[in-house]
């Protein structure tokens, strides 16, 4: 290697100055928002890379011609995805989404420091300087989801494929029990841990395991229809809790519901266009700009079932009805929730227990 | 007429400086190829390409904090390598750097005493040489394949690490995600230029490249590490011992990753995750072998390497190009420059079209031939 | 209990297969005296062709097909330069797991995601008629007994014919055998090749039948779990089998454990195998007399015909 760093950098600096005319092209300065996302793996048809990349592509059928995004895939070290953010910000992104939990402690640290630019992170714990977060309230669907299981299982046992014991996998699975024994008190939940977001040999393997011991309704979170064929495969139920798998699984799936993010991106891009933007913590379900969308269910999901599940979701909208209200036990029986009262939001954040009836331990250092 | 390679008397010292020229010049080309199919013009794209990623003193740092690393282990693994002693576990000890730096730094992080850096530092190069150890002593005892040993180690090393993080050392605050608290500010690598994550492991590295170059070149050890390398039987004649040169090849390429580990989670990570290196330790050894096993080779090839890593990201950016070209280049320059390497020592030449087939020479020849290597 | 017996071992030996293919095609290779590291690249872009044939054709077999095919030619690259050229074979075995991973994802962006349907094997049923054996076969997948096939025809050919022979002579004494005649370079290149097609379809396995889809990162690492088993398995054959399913099971099991609620700590068992296979490369090293008669004594060592 015969160029000196020396001549690199000069090399550098005169070739930066050919960046912006290229890069910035025809766009008039200033009118058109530039908006950086950064997806930690690949996106694909399905899954949570899909729904966070159907969210910014939301922004360019609602802003046609006002906004210009650009996406980073398969960012996976936390160190890259921090030089990142802050190249896209120095690129001149106004906006810059982080699509991760990983991605909050680097925002957190950075957004403070690159004030030109505003920052939202979906799955964040809570806002800060110069950072919004977005996150779904998961246990909504997962309750709905539960009443179909409840009302469907024959063998009473429900199956769960864990991917990691953090607070939402946690609530939505305690939700799914919950909404399973709110139509059927004798239903019970097994867990089997995969410790992988995605890991297709072992989420298999996770479901036979789930139906060795007999479970016919299989749950989880899902980013690849693998828990719903390897379902399929064995002849029982799977519900589809981030995402709507029915085009691959196409006998199996009972119901599901699906994650839509717009929301959060619309208001933020239109938030920082007219200048007016301010860092939130947006926690959203069921309902009219939330984030939880519940889909198509199985034809062979009797009709007073999904009645019963319409119904359930227009009280969780209107707040007739709380999935966490009280009186809610847990594994071993302590009342974590009195009648009358219901968890909190910061409960259900750090939530790291069970509720009755669920069999499986969470697998941390006891 | 057939072409065959042949061994050069000596090695082509225009070939040694010419073959990564050629084999940069041709990732060029293929690159110019991949940005005119992606509908860029080539040229400034390449130009973007090459300058964007290091445009500002932000990008020049990143550039050498991701450099230190894959320099640092690699000169460990040179010395090694030079005497035919293959490290291929630097990814499991720089794993074990993490382990032990972490634990001194999630311990005593709080206490903010002074002694915690050099310590930590300490400790990952004990604990990586530790580690190294262990194919060493199978080897010089057992005869057992380090290669093979020290690959079966990363596995262990890296199951350890997940199991730490997904239980004792989870952060209580952090929600059950698998990972530590992040580290305290004691525990941190100082930063040597303002504005940028350029911290004091470039040092380490610079350090390195110093060490090993007067090792290999100036010491007697390191002369005998190259015998033993080049011809061993002549070495043991000679009276240098194999098993020491085991020890010291294993326990520099364990040292050097232990601290590069540190380096790791005290720098651009300031935390603990399961996924601590994202494969620095067998990237390393590309950059060993890319940099000729010599210390200021490595020191540009680490350079080369950290480059690639950092324009492939951006070019997601400034380009539009799939994250998997970053990937695609990388591999396609490592192979084009092992490749050409080999006219380092060998030559093209024809052969007459006539050759006699060796079937048909007498059956004495194979003591002749045993006789004449 | 039985029941659960039955079904842990039917999904240990179907997770396991894809290590199967892949080890006893690396076992070849290396018997020959070539080590090839690249086994991981090799898997993906077999994973990746495969899946991407059987989504155009419908055909499962095509898949297979274009699985070996693309582990063949990521084969050819590594024979190129580390038999030809003589380049280092560690490095040259690295570059290549690194390539393969980044083309496989290259070729591979329209179908992440993306699943493939194909009609369950008919063949499979027929077979799951027979008595006794028929709950097991009629289980798994024709690759699945087809790897036990192949196991018996490498063990046939290794140990039974003159051109296994010849192989084990050329791992053990390249020197030896191209001087009484054997063409050292044809037959490591050949060796490498059918290690390349194999490793293949282990991965064409894994996105076709296992999982039945394509992401990226779908191998795992099982690639370089097969290089290990094939140490575990003191390169041969039938031990390798059984390696394959001792890897590849422990995992499965490990989950099926959960299900049934034991507590089980997950890292302890999954790294097991890996001290296993060092105690087990130690005690056969020990004894030079035993590492003559069990590690290919050229391994990793460049021929040169003409020094």
């Amino acid at each position: 290697m015969s160029i000196s760093r020396r001549s690199f950098i000069k090399t550098a600096a005169a070739g930066s100055l050919a960046v912006p005319a290229f890069v910035r092209g025809a766009e008039a300065a200033d009118e058109v928002l530039k908006v950086g996302v950064i997806h930690q793996g690949a996106i694909a048809d399905t899954g949570w890379e899909y729904f966070q990349a159907q969210a910014w592509r939301s922004l360019e059928k609602t802003f046609p011609g006002k906004v210009k995004v650009t996406v980073l895939e398969n960012i996976r070290e936390n160190q890259d995805a921090e030089r990142l953010f802050r190249q896209l910000s120095t690129q001149g992104h106004r906006l810059c989404f982080g699509t991760t939990f990983s991605h909050f402690a680097s925002l957190k640290k950075l957004a403070p420091t690159l004030k030109r630019t505003h920052f939202e992170c979906c799955a964040g714990i809570e806002a800060s300087d110069n950072l919004g977060v977005f996150e779904a309230r998961h246990y909504e669907g997962t309750y709905l989801t539960g009443i179909a299981a409840g009302r469907m299982t024959k063998s009473n046992i429900l199956g769960w494929v864990g991917a990691f014991p953090v607070p939402q996998v946690i609530y939505s699975l305690n939700a799914f029990m919950l909404g399973a024994r709110s139509v059927n008190p004798n239903a019970t939940l097994r867990i089997v841990w995969v410790n992988a977001w995605v890991d297709p040999g072992k989420e298999k393997d996770g479901v036979a395991a789930l139906v060795a011991q007999g479970a016919d309704v299989i749950s989880g979170s899902p980013n690849t229809p693998v828990q719903g064929l390897a379902a399929e495969e064995k002849g029982v139920w799977a519900i589809g809790s981030t995402g709507d798998f029915s085009a691959y699984v196409k006998k199996a799936q009972l119901t599901s519901f699906e994650l839509d993010w717009s929301a959060a991106h619309i208001e933020a891009a239109k938030a920082v266009m007219e200048n007016k933007w301010k860092p939130t913590t947006r926690w959203r379900g069921l309902g009219p700009g939330g984030f939880v969308k519940m889909t198509t269910s199985s034809p062979e999901l009797p009709a007073n079932v999904a009645a019963e599940m319409k119904k359930a979701e227009a009280d969780i909208v209107s707040g007739k009805l709380k999935p966490f209200a009280g009186p809610i036990k847990d594994q071993n029986g302590a009342q974590k929730v009195a009648a009358g009262a219901t968890l909190t939001d910061d409960q259900l954040k750090g939530i790291n227990w069970l509720v009755e009836g669920v069999q499986g331990k969470l697998p941390s250092a006891s | 007429m057939r072409l065959r390679l042949e061994r050069r008397p000596q090695p082509s010292a225009l070939m040694v400086y010419a073959s990564p020229l050629i084999a940069v010049a041709l990732t060029a080309l293929i690159a110019l190829a991949v940005f005119a199919a992606a509908g860029h013009e080539p040229w400034s794209a390449l130009v973007i390409f090459v300058t964007a990623p290091v445009a500002d003193l932000y990008g020049v740092g990143e550039l050498l904090i991701k450099a230190a690393p894959l320099v640092l282990i690699g000169v460990g693994l040179a010395v090694g390598f030079r005497a035919n002693v293959w490290n291929i576990g630097a990814e499991g000890q720089l794993a074990l750097g993490v382990i032990s730096g972490g634990f001194l730094a999630l311990h005593f992080g709080v206490g903010g005493s002074p002694v915690l850096l050099p310590a930590m530092v300490l400790a990952g190069a004990v604990s990586g040489a530790l580690w190294a150890a262990i194919p060493a002593l199978l080897r010089t005892r057992f005869n057992a394949n380090e290669i093979l040993v020290s690959l079966m180690l990363n596995y262990v090393a890296g199951l350890w690490l997940t199991y730490l993080v997904f239980g004792p050392w989870r952060d209580p605050a952090g929600f059950n995600f698998p990972q530590s608290a992040p580290l305290a500010p004691a525990a941190l690598f100082p930063i040597l230029l303002e504005d940028t994550r350029l911290n004091i492991s470039v040092l380490f590295a610079l350090v390195a490249v110093a060490t090993g170059w007067v090792f290999m070149a100036r010491s007697f050890v390191g002369f005998q590490l190259r015998v033993t390398g080049l011809a061993e039987d002549a070495a043991r004649y000679a009276g240098f011992s194999t098993a020491r040169a085991v020890w010291i090849g294993m326990l520099a390429g364990g040292c050097t990753a232990g601290i590069a580990g540190v380096g790791e989670i005290a720098g651009p990570l300031g935390q603990i995750f399961p996924t601590a290196s994202p494969g620095y330790g067998y990237a390393a050894i590309i950059v060993a072998f890319v940099g000729r096993l010599h210390p200021l080779g490595i020191l540009l090839a680490g350079l080369l390497m950290s480059f690639l890593y950092l324009a492939g990201d951006s070019a997601q950016m400034t380009l539009g190009l799939s994250s998997a070209v970053a990937g695609l280049f990388q591999g396609t320059m490592l192979f084009l420059l092992l490749a050409i390497d080999v006219f380092v020592h060998y030559r093209v030449r024809g052969t007459p079209a006539v050759v006699p087939a060796p079937a048909a020479r007498p059956v004495a020849t194979p003591v002749a031939a045993e006789a004449a290597t | 209990m039985i029941d659960m017996a039955a079904g842990i071992l039917v999904a240990t030996v179907v997770a396991g297969t894809p290590m199967v293919y892949a080890a006893l095609g690396e076992l070849v290779t290396e018997r020959s005296g070539v080590l090839n590291l690249g086994v991981e690249g090799m898997m993906l872009c077999g994973a990746v062709s495969g899946f991407m044939a059987s989504t155009l054709t419908g055909s499962l077999w095509l898949g297979v097909v274009a699985g070996m095919l693309a582990g063949a030619v990521l084969a050819f690259l590594f024979g190129v330069l580390a038999i030809s050229f003589k380049a280092n074979q560690v490095a040259v075995g690295l570059a290549l797991a690194i390539f393969g991973t980044g083309l496989s994802s290259f070729i591979g962006k329209k179908y992440v995601g993306q699943t493939v349907v194909l009609e369950p094997s008919a063949l499979s049923a027929a077979l799951g008629k027979l008595p006794l054996v028929g709950g097991l076969l009629g289980q798994v997948h024709p690759l699945v007994w087809l790897s036990w096939v192949l196991l018996g025809a490498i063990w046939w050919f290794l140990y039974r014919t003159h051109a296994g022979l010849v192989l084990r002579a050329v791992g053990e004494s390249p020197r030896s055998a191209y001087a009484l005649g054997y063409k050292v370079v044809r037959i490591r290149y050949l060796a490498t090749l059918f290690g390349g097609a194999m490793a293949g379809v282990g991965g064409a396995y894994i996105s076709l039948v296992y999982t039945a889809l394509w992401t990226e990162g779908l191998v795992a690492g099982r690639g370089w779990i097969a290089v290990g088993l094939v140490v575990f398995a003191t390169w041969r054959p039938g031990r390798c089998l059984l390696g394959a399913y001792l890897f590849g099971g422990v995992t499965t099991a490990q989950l099926f454990a959960q299900g049934a609620g034991a507590r089980v700590p997950t890292e302890l068992m999954s790294a097991l195998p890996y001290p296993a296979t060092i105690m087990v490369l130690v005690l056969i090293s020990r004894d030079a007399r035993l590492i003559r008669l069990n590690v290919p004594a050229s391994l990793g060592k460049p021929f040169h015909a003409e020094s």
